[in-house]
């Protein structure tokens, strides 16, 4: 850590991995409603547990961007944050705002929770990923704006480097779309319209280059490759996830009453969105395979290529397989999408923070580059728990998905929406247990924190072993 | 030392008169209102081979070894055998 | 990058940066996706296409063909200039590129201003939807090439580029052609086939 004002990050990165937790416990929650249905009825109705699960994980996402922007912000600008006391100020008021707000999912029925936040004052409540009061809306927006400003000024009056600009671009995007979810016509198709001007724009356009440049910021720290040939990759990367994640939002526009050449626009540029994708995984493993130095901080290299792989898989693969128009119209709002929707935001946006918090945060706890080898094999251990159940609950939810579009919607004797969930439970259970799995991957990766802090910092090999 | 590029210059003039040309003649083919596949498949043909000329020339592929020699050829080979299928099996479907 | 002018040697990259040719070949893909799309589109319609096709003004896409194809010829010769070190010719053949480039464009807004006129939309017919959206992407792909051409020619003028370093011209050029590339299918496919 080469700036003390860095270490707010230190903050934002151990919310994040708290809310995580959360996600997950309401996660496993969820998955044990939907084979045992009146679990936890009614303290705890499904929706309310999905509505927490899905505003937990984007919470903590958000709060890793925010930690990785105010770690590798100061680091690339060569200069102190603007305002490390207006940062930590946010994180409370962020943290509070949050807390609040799922504590009102939980205790209040939530038209309840929109009659006491007036939503009737400015309804923008209802909507899946933005069902936060109005007033939790308006606190995200300064909060947001809070920090854009300090690392905007950061950024414009220090080095500007393009990891830096790509980054301050992803996240004004961020921001920007996030209006959007104020704007809240009663048009049921205009609503949809919109809401995926936030939805969509987000993990398939300005998220991306949050994720490039978090990215990029980490390979050029742990392979020591050039700047200017990371750069490059950086600019192709963005240029192609702006060509077809813009127009690609079609891909949404098939079946809300759009008009039908949607079906066109939407299937051409989605179609191709899978190409930053890959390009993403062939510059990492590039960039360490001509790496000039072995980073002792081999776990943060683990996830960084892990992070390039698993977008891949999940947005690029699972992302093609039901994006074109004619094989929507069978799989839309089936459990292809939810294998999908699992995979894609663990594998680009989870696992990118947990790439930048395994690169950051032993430093930022006093270490000079690295955690002890004890403590990396730990968290090497918890990549792999975490990331192979992923990769089986999205299978699992394949498989159940591919079963339940045939049976519901296919064959020539298509069966009712619950009678084929009862057939396909099987999956349902598979997908629970790899969720326990995850969370135990979850609870080494906590314990990697602790585990092995005592001992000395990992020190030098001299062979070089190829991929981590 | 000028000799080489003096040449390439005039080669390309060269290809520029033959592009402007060929494209005179799909449009004459559009003009003249002239069907049926042949003529359909030699308008394509013209086309491909148009495009091979400005990858080879103003592209400057020609002097290009490995993939990237070969990439605006397979470009074009794959529009032209897609394009070509579809108009090959929608003739005599009017 | 700087190959002088000695003997035509082979190398094994093309001219100009190579992200901008992954760049011009995940272009081309899209390209090459909407022309197969329009022909199977095509094989279902196939009389609603060469109805409408025939309300299309052939002549202005001679005319436009001939403008693109002149403004890749500027290019060339001005890629061959800084080649030689000739900067103020270098300059002026890609203005001229750009002057070409903007009558390819006020020819081809003078078509769409007719057809918008004419109450056409991309909800009108299966034909109409991809003539506005293959051109009406092509179109941003000129706006875009003519803008880099721009900052080319300034850049030119301003002696940021010699004899030995034009990377950015050629990396330029490669995009100009390929916009130029696509048009030559475009014209064919759009306005003649049938
Ligand atoms: C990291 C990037 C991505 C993330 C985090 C992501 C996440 C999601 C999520 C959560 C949904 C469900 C939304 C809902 O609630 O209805 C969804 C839907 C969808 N995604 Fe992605 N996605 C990503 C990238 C992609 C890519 C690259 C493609 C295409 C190649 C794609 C294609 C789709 C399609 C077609 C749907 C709609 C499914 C339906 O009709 O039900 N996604 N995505
Ligand atoms: C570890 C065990 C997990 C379990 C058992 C689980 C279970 C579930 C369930 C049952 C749903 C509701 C699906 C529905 O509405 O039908 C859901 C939604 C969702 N979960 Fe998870 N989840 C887990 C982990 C995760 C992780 C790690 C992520 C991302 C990093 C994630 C992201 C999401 C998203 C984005 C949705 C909304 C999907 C959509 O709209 O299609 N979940 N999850
Ligand atoms: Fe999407």
């Amino acid at each position: 850590m080469q700036y003390q004002s860095q270490a707010v990050a230190k903050l934002y990165f151990t919310a994040a991995i708290g809310l995580f937790a959360g996600q997950i416990l309401f996660g496993l929650i969820l998955g044990l409603q939907y084979v045992v249905g009146d679990f936890l009825f009614p303290e705890i109705p499904f929706n309310v547990a999905r509505m927490v699960h899905t505003n937990l994980l984007i919470v903590w996402i958000l709060f890793g961007f925010m930690g990785a922007a105010y770690y590798l912000v100061p680091e690339e600008a060569e200069r102190e944050l603007h305002s490390p006391g207006l940062a930590v100020l946010m994180f409370w008021v962020f943290l509070v705002a949050g807390a609040l707000t799922i504590l009102g999912y939980l205790l209040v029925p939530y038209s309840g929770l929109a009659k006491m936040t007036g939503n009737d004052l400015l309804p923008t409540m209802g909507r899946e990923f933005l069902e936060q009061p109005t007033i939790t809306k308006i606190g995200i927006v300064i909060v947001a704006l809070a920090f854009l400003y300090n690392i905007g000024m950061t950024i414009l009056s220090g080095r500007k480097t393009v990891v830096n600009l790509v980054l301050l671009i992803g996240l004004a995007g961020l921001a920007v779309l996030f209006l959007f979810a104020f704007y809240n016509p009663d048009n049921l198709v205009e609503d949809k319209l919109y809401w995926w001007w936030v939805v969509h724009l987000w993990v398939e356009g300005v998220w991306e280059l949050i994720l490039g440049s978090i990215l990029a910021f980490v390979l050029i720290k742990t392979t020591g490759v050039d700047r200017e040939v990371i750069e490059k990759w950086l600019y192709v990367i963005i240029a192609m996830t702006l060509i077809t994640g813009i127009i690609g939002t079609g891909h949404h526009y098939y079946w809300i009453g759009t008009p039908e050449y949607w079906q066109w626009w939407g299937s051409v540029f989605s179609a191709l969105e899978p190409i930053p994708f890959f390009m993403m995984t062939v510059f990492a493993f590039n960039m360490v395979n001509r790496r000039r130095r072995n980073h002792l901080n081999k776990v943060a290299v683990l996830w960084a290529l892990g992070t390039a792989v698993m977008a891949f898989l999940g947005a690029g693969v699972w992302g093609f397989l039901h994006t074109l128009s004619p094989v929507n119209y069978y799989t839309h709002g089936s459990q292809i999408t939810a294998a999908h929707g699992h995979m894609a935001f663990y594998g680009a946006y989870a696992m990118i923070v947990l790439t930048i918090i395994s690169y950051a945060m032993p430093m930022m706890r006093g270490r000079k580059a690295a955690n002890s080898n004890r403590s990396q094999v730990l968290e090497m251990w918890s990549f792999w728990l975490m990331t192979v159940s992923m990769v089986f609950i999205t299978l699992f939810l394949t498989g159940a998905g591919i079963l339940q579009v045939y049976l519901q919607r296919y064959s020539d004797t298509p069966l009712p929406f619950m009678v084929v969930q009862e057939k396909i439970a099987l999956f349902y259970w598979m997908r629970e247990v790899a969720g326990v799995v995850f969370l135990a991957g979850l609870v080494l990766y906590i314990a990697s924190f602790f585990v092995g802090s005592k001992d000395p910092e990992a020190a030098v090999e001299q062979a070089a072993s190829p991929t981590a | 030392m000028n000799t080489d590029s003096r040449n390439r210059g005039r080669s390309c003039t060269l290809i520029y008169i033959v592009l402007m040309l060929l494209t005179l003649v799909t449009w004459v083919v559009g003009r003249l209102g002239l069907q049926g596949l042949p003529v359909t498949l030699s308008v394509l043909a013209l086309a491909l081979l148009k495009g091979q000329l400005i990858g080879d020339w103003f592209m400057g592929l020609r002097n290009v070894r490995g993939f990237w020699r070969w990439a605006i050829l397979i470009w074009l080979a794959g529009v032209g055998v897609l394009v070509g299928v579809a108009f090959f099996f929608s003739s005599g479907l009017h | 990058m700087t190959r002088g002018g000695s003997l035509p040697e082979t190398s094994r990259y093309p001219p100009g940066d190579l992200a901008v040719w992954i760049f011009i070949l995940a272009e081309l893909a899209v390209f090459a996706i909407f022309f197969a799309a329009y022909a199977f589109t095509r094989m279902q319609h196939v009389a609603l296409f060469d109805q409408y096709q025939a309300t299309l003004d052939r002549n202005a896409a001679l005319f436009n063909t001939l403008a693109l194809v002149t403004a890749s010829y500027f290019v060339v010769r001005a890629v061959t200039a800084i080649r030689e070190g000739r900067t103020a010719s270098a300059r002026n053949r890609l203005w001229a590129a750009v002057g070409m480039g903007g009558l390819f464009l006020l020819v081809k807004g003078m078509e769409y201003a007719h057809h918008l006129g004419e109450g056409i939309r991309l909800s009108t017919n299966a034909f109409y939807m991809f003539y506005l959206s293959l051109t009406f992407f092509h179109f941003m792909h000129v706006i875009l090439g003519i803008l880099v051409l721009m900052v080319l020619a300034m850049r030119t003028a301003a002696g940021h580029y010699s004899a030995q370093s034009h990377t950015d011209i050629e990396s330029g050029a490669s995009y100009w052609h390929m916009v130029d590339l696509v048009w030559l299918i475009l014209f064919p496919l759009v306005y003649v086939m049938h």
